[in-house]
C-alpha cells in the first residue's frame, strides 16, 4: 500500500558502549538514568542485578564503562563508578541485598568453588540462587581473595567486603576457610559434581637480576597480603623503590607510604604516557608524594654487606612486550645510573599458584602458566571442572572475574543438566556507533563532578578511605551528564508521514528520511524528546518517559495535589534546573501539599497534551518550570516548552477555563533556591480565579 | 498539499452541542502536515472539549481515531464500527474527507472541525502559504514558475497592476506582488521578452466556474 520501509528485522537494539564494555553487561545507562531522576533505590536494583558485589565495584571497579563512555568525545566521561557507589550507599539494607532476585528450587547436586575471590563468589552466588548446594574453599582465613588480601584498605574498607559476603552466607553457601585444596580429583570423588577453579593470581614474581634474593627485596602480592593480614610492618625512615608501573605497583607504593616510609619512588619500563596504571591512580599517588621514574630497565640490585643501596637502571625506549613475554626496547648507551633506596618491592607482575592442580596434567595449563579453558564455556580439559578469572586470563579486573563467575555458573548448570554449556552462553551484544562531530557540536559541555577526597596529608598517615563519595545532589548532577545513548526516540514507520517536523526541530540534527519515513538515528539521538512532542502524527515515542508513563505521573500528581483545601497545582519541573541545584526531594518537601511536581529531564519533553491532561483531571493550576533561555540542556527545549504553554493558554481562554491558570517559569539552575516563592504567585492567581469548574465524576 | 486550519473551539462547540457521543476523527495526511487534524491535534481537541464539557457539568463522551486518509473508501470503511457507535463524527480532515464520510455513512451526522484553506506549502516550520488554486489550466510555464492566479489578489494574467508597491501587493503589504516576482525571475532567466506577448483570457470553465470537475481515466477504471 505504501513505499515505506519495513521495520527492522531484528528486535535486538544496539547497546551503549558502557554496557557493552562492562564484562558483566551491567545496565549502566539504566542506573545512571535512575540516579539522574533521583531514584536511588531503582539505581541500586539495576546495578545489583548482574553483580553480586555492587558495593565493592562502586569503590574499586576499574570501570571500563567510563573508558568507553561516549561523553569522552564531548568532554569527560560520566562518573559511572562513583554513581554506582552512591547507589549502594543510599540503598536501604532492609530492602535486601538483591531486591527482586529469586532463589530457585533446591537441587541435590553439590558444586565446589576453589577460591573466594570475586569470580568464585559470583559463581557461588549464581549457583546458590539456582538451588545448588555450593561450598567455597579458600586457603586464607578471610573471604574475598584479592578483595581481602590485594586491594589496600584506603581503597576498599573491609566492612564493605563483609557487606557483600553476609548476604552470600544467607543464601546458604558453605564457606570453608583456611583450606587449601590440593586434590581436585578427591573433591569430585567426594560428592561434588562440578568444580570451579577461581584461584586468582596471588603469586608475585621477582625479576631474575642480581641480589633479588636479599631480605630487603620484597614482592608485591606478599607485601600487600601481609599488610592485610595485620602483620606489623614498620617502614619508618625507609626509602622504598617500587619496580613496576601498573595499578598493583601503585597500591604497593601508596601502602608503603602509609606504613611510614620516608620516601617512596616508583620506576618502570613505560613512559609517563604509556604507564599501564590508570591515570587517576597515578594522579593520586603523585598527590601523596610518590615520585615516578619512567623509561628504565633494571639491571641489578646494588647492595653493600647485604644491605640494599639502590637499583642499577638503564634508560630505555620501551615499545611493549613481545609474544614471548620479553620486553621490546632499545637501551640508550651510557645511561646507566643507580636509583637509591634501601628497600625494593617488585611489582612487575603476578600469576596464579597452580601447584594444586592434578600432577597428571588432566587439567591442562597454557604456556603462560595459566589454566587452559574453552573461552566460551570456561571448561577445563577435565570434565566437570571449570576455571575462570585471573587464573585463566592473567591479571584482569574484578568485574572481569565477576563476568567469568557468571559464565562458569551458567556452564556448570548446563553441565549438571546434561546440556551443552556452549548453548547457554548469551551472544555478545551489538554496540552503538560513535557520535558524529555534528552531534557532538550541539551537546552541552558539562564539567564532571569531582569526587570528594580525604585531605592528602591526613590520608598519607592512615589507611582511611581516600574517596569520600558523592552526596545525593552531586550524584544527580553527575548522572544528568549521561547522554542516554541508544535510548532515545523511536519512529513508528506505519504512522510516520514524512512531514519533516522532526528533521527540522531536532537540536542535534539527528533525524533523517529513509525511503519515505523519518528515522531518528539511534547512534546519535540525545533523547531530548522534542521530536516526539512535536510530531503531529504521534509517530515518535520515547524509550523512557513515554506518554503512558507521563500520564500515570500526571494522574498521581493531580490526585495528591487535590483535597488540601488550597488550589491543586501541578508542575512539570525540569530536573536540570527547576530545583536550583538542590535535592529535588528537599525542595518538594518544602512545597505546600497542594503543589505537586512531575519531574522531566528537560521541559522540552512537556507535551501540550500533558498540560491539558492535568486540567482535564481537575488541576486548578499548572506550571512548567524550565531553564533560563540560552542555558537549556538541549539548546531550545525550554523555548519550545514556552511556545506550547502560550498555545495552551490560548486554548484555555477559548474554552473559558482561563489561560491564567497556566504559567511557564524560566529558572536558573543556580539561583532558584526557592521554587516555593515562584509557585506562590501562580497559586495566588488561581485562588482569585477560583476552583477549576472541571468536575470529574 | 491541502492546507487547513482548525476552526475556533467556540464554533466547534456549537456544532457538536446536540450530540452526547462524538468521535473526533483525524486524517493522517495533508491536515496532519498542516498541524490541523492529525493524531496529535485530535488528542488536543478532544482533551479541550472534554474540559469544556466537564466545566459545563455535562457528560459528553469524546472518542478519538485517526485514519491514514479520510478521502479513501477503504480507510474510512475500516473504522465503520467506531463511526456507528458515535452520535456524530467531528472530522478534522479537509472538506474532501468530510464529504467522503457523509457519502459513505448516509445516516450519520458528519461535522467539519477544520476550515480547508488552500493548496500550499510550509515555507518555514509553522508558516504555511498558498501556492496553487487548482484552476485546471496551468500557466506556470509562461510565468517563470510563479502562479499569478494563486498569488495575485486579482488573478491577473497580464500584470502587474497599479497597486504593486515596491514589490508588495496593495491588498496586503506583507504579500509579495506575484507579477513583480514573475518579472524578476523572467529577467534572471533572460526571458523578459515573454512579457511582450499579451496572455489571452483564460478558460475559466476548467476552474470552479465550470461546475464540479471530474477526471476520468478510462484506462484505469476497474
Amino acid at each position: 500500500m505504501t513505499d515505506k520501509r519495513d521495520p527492522p528485522a531484528t528486535s535486538a537494539e544496539p547497546l551503549p558502549p558502557c554496557v557493552v564494555a562492562c564484562p558483566a553487561h551491567t545496565d549502566v545507562r539504566g542506573y545512571v538514568r535512575a540516579i539522574a531522576r533521583g531514584d536511588f533505590e531503582e539505581a541500586y536494583r539495576i546495578a545489583r542485578e548482574p553483580n553480586p558485589l555492587p558495593y565493592i565495584c562502586g569503590k574499586v571497579c576499574a570501570h571500563p564503562c567510563e573508558t568507553k563512555c561516549r561523553r569522552n568525545d564531548v568532554d569527560e566521561p560520566v562518573a559511572i563508578c562513583a554513581l554506582k557507589r552512591v547507589a549502594t550507599e543510599l540503598h536501604d539494607p532492609r530492602k535486601g541485598h538483591a531486591p527482586g532476585l529469586s532463589v530457585g528450587e533446591p537441587k541435590e547436586e553439590k558444586v565446589a568453588i576453589i577460591g573466594a575471590g570475586p569470580g568464585g563468589l559470583t559463581a557461588a552466588h549464581d549457583l546458590a540462587r539456582m538451588g545448588y548446594k555450593v561450598t567455597v574453599f579458600d586457603s586464607y582465613p578471610q573471604l574475598g581473595g584479592t578483595l581481602q588480601y590485594g586491594i589496600p584498605l584506603y581503597r576498599l574498607p573491609r566492612e564493605t567486603v563483609e557487606t557483600e559476603i553476609a548476604p552470600l552466607r544467607e543464601l546458604g553457601i558453605e564457606f570453608v576457610t583456611n583450606k587449601r585444596i590440593t586434590d581436585v580429583d578427591a573433591l569430585l570423588k567426594d560428592g561434588f559434581r562440578a568444580a570451579f577453579l577461581a584461584v586468582g593470581s596471588q603469586l608475585g614474581r621477582k625479576l631474575r637480576i642480581p641480589n633479588a634474593d636479599l631480605p630487603d627485596v620484597w614482592v608485591n602480592m606478599e607485601f600487600l597480603r601481609k599488610v592485610a593480614l595485620g602483620e606489623k610492618l614498620d617502614l619508618a625512615g625507609r626509602h622504598v623503590l617500587v619496580l613496576g608501573g601498573g595499578n598493583v605497583a601503585i597500591d604497593v607504593a601508596r601502602t608503603a607510604l602509609r606504613l611510614g616510609a620516608k620516601q617512596v619512588d616508583m620506576t618502570c619500563l613505560e613512559s609517563c604516557t604509556t604507564q599501564p596504571a590508570h591515570a587517576w591512580e597515578i594522579a593520586e599517588a603523585l598527590d601523596e608524594g610518590v615520585q615516578m621514574f619512567h623509561d628504565r630497565t633494571f639491571k641489578e640490585i646494588v647492595a653493600e654487606n647485604g644491605k640494599v643501596k639502590g637499583v642499577r637502571c638503564v634508560t630505555v625506549s620501551f615499545r611493549g612486550f613481545l609474544p614471548t613475554g620479553a620486553p621490546d626496547m632499545d637501551e640508550f648507551p651510557e645511561t646507566e645510573h643507580v636509583l637509591p633506596c634501601d628497600l625494593v618491592i617488585f611489582a612487575t607482575g603476578q600469576g596464579p599458584d597452580l601447584s594444586f592442580l592434578p600432577q597428571d596434567g588432566s587439567v591442562a595449563q597454557t604456556r603462560r602458566r595459566t589454566i587452559e579453558v574453552n573461552p566460551v564455556t570456561l571448561a577445563t580439559t577435565k570434565p566437570g571442572v571449570f576455571a575462570g578469572g585471573d587464573a585463566v586470563t592473567g591479571v584482569g579486573f574484578i568485574i572481569d572475574a565477576i563476568a567469568a563467575g557468571h559464565r562458569a555458573a551458567r556452564s556448570i548448570d548446563a553441565f549438571l543438566r546434561g546440556l551443552d554449556p556452549a548453548s547457554v552462553q548469551p551472544s555478545e551484544p551489538e554496540e552503538l556507533g560513535d557520535l558524529k562531530e555534528k552531534t557532538i557540536s550541539h551537546i552541552r559541555r558539562l564539567a564532571r563532578e569531582e569526587m570528594p577526597k580525604a585531605d592528602v596529608e591526613e590520608r598519607k598517615a592512615s589507611f582511611a578511605e581516600v574517596d569520600l563519595g558523592y552526596t545525593r545532589v552531586q550524584a544527580m548532577r553527575a548522572a544528568q551528564r549521561c547522554l542516554t545513548c541508544g535510548a532515545g526516540a523511536k519512529v513508528d514507520t506505519d504512522k510516520c508521514i514524512a512531514c519533516l517536523t522532526c528533521v527540522r526541530i531536532c537540536p542535534y540534527e539527528v533525524p533523517i528520511l529513509v525511503r519515505g519515513t523519518a528515522e531518528v538515528v539511534v547512534d546519535q539521538c540525545q533523547a531530548c524528546g522534542l521530536c516526539a512532542t512535536e510530531c503531529p502524527a504521534k509517530a515518535i515515542s520515547m524509550t523512557f518517559d513515554n506518554d503512558d508513563d507521563m500520564t500515570k505521573d500526571i494522574r498521581a500528581a493531580v490526585r495528591k495535589a487535590k483535597g488540601n483545601g488550597e488550589p491543586a497545582i501541578v508542575g512539570f519541573a525540569c530536573l536540570y534546573c527547576a530545583y536550583g541545584g538542590n535535592d529535588p526531594n528537599v525542595i518538594k518537601a518544602k512545597l505546600p501539599k497542594n503543589v505537586r511536581t512531575v519531574d522531566v529531564l528537560c521541559s522540552g519533553k512537556v507535551d501540550e497534551l500533558y498540560l491539558l491532561k492535568a486540567f482535564e483531571l481537575g488541576a486548578d493550576g499548572v506550571f512548567v518550570a524550565g531553564c533560563l533561555e540560552g542555558v537549556c540542556h538541549n539548546e531550545k527545549g525550554n523555548v519550545h516548552a514556552a511556545q506550547r504553554v502560550a498555545y495552551v493558554k490560548k486554548l484555555l481562554d477559548e474554552i473559558g477555563l482561563g489561560g491564567a491558570r497556566l504559567e511557564m517559569f524560566n529558572l536558573s539552575p543556580q539561583s532558584c533556591a526557592d521554587m516555593n516563592a515562584t509557585v506562590a504567585t501562580l497559586t495566588a492567581k488561581v485562588k482569585e480565579l477560583g476552583p477549576s469548574p472541571v468536575r470529574r465524576s | 498539499m491541502i492546507k487547513a486550519k482548525q476552526k475556533p473551539i467556540a464554533e466547534i462547540q456549537q456544532l457538536i452541542a446536540p450530540y452526547n457521543n462524538v468521535l473526533v476523527l483525524g486524517c493522517g495526511t495533508c491536515v496532519t502536515i498542516s498541524f490541523a487534524g492529525g493524531e496529535k491535534e485530535v488528542a488536543m481537541l478532544a482533551s479541550s472539549l472534554r474540559i469544556a464539557s466537564a466545566m459545563a457539568g455535562k457528560q459528553h463522551t469524546f472518542t478519538e481515531a485517526t485514519v491514514q486518509r479520510q478521502c479513501e473508501w477503504e480507510f474510512i470503511d475500516a473504522i465503520a464500527n467506531q463511526i456507528k457507535r458515535a452520535d456524530a463524527v467531528l472530522s478534522l480532515a479537509c472538506g474532501v474527507g468530510v464529504q467522503a464520510l457523509a457519502e459513505r455513512y448516509p445516516d450519520k451526522v458528519i461535522l467539519p472541525g477544520v476550515n480547508t484553506t488552500f493548496l500550499g506549502m510550509a515555507v518555514e516550520h509553522g508558516v504555511l502559504v498558498e501556492r496553487c488554486r487548482a484552476c485546471g489550466d496551468c500557466v506556470l510555464g509562461l510565468t517563470a514558475g510563479i502562479c499569478p492566479i494563486a498569488r495575485c489578489a486579482k488573478n491577473l494574467l497580464n500584470g502587474p497592476c497599479g497597486g504593486s508597491q515596491s514589490g508588495k501587493c496593495e491588498v496586503n503589504p506583507e504579500t509579495d506582488c506575484a507579477w513583480q516576482l514573475i518579472y524578476d525571475r523572467l529577467g534572471r532567466l533572460g526571458q523578459l521578452d515573454r512579457l511582450d506577448a499579451i496572455m489571452p483570457p483564460k478558460d475559466w470553465s476548467k476552474d470552479y466556474d465550470g461546475g464540479p470537475r471530474k477526471i476520468v481515466r478510462e484506462d484505469l477504471k476497474l
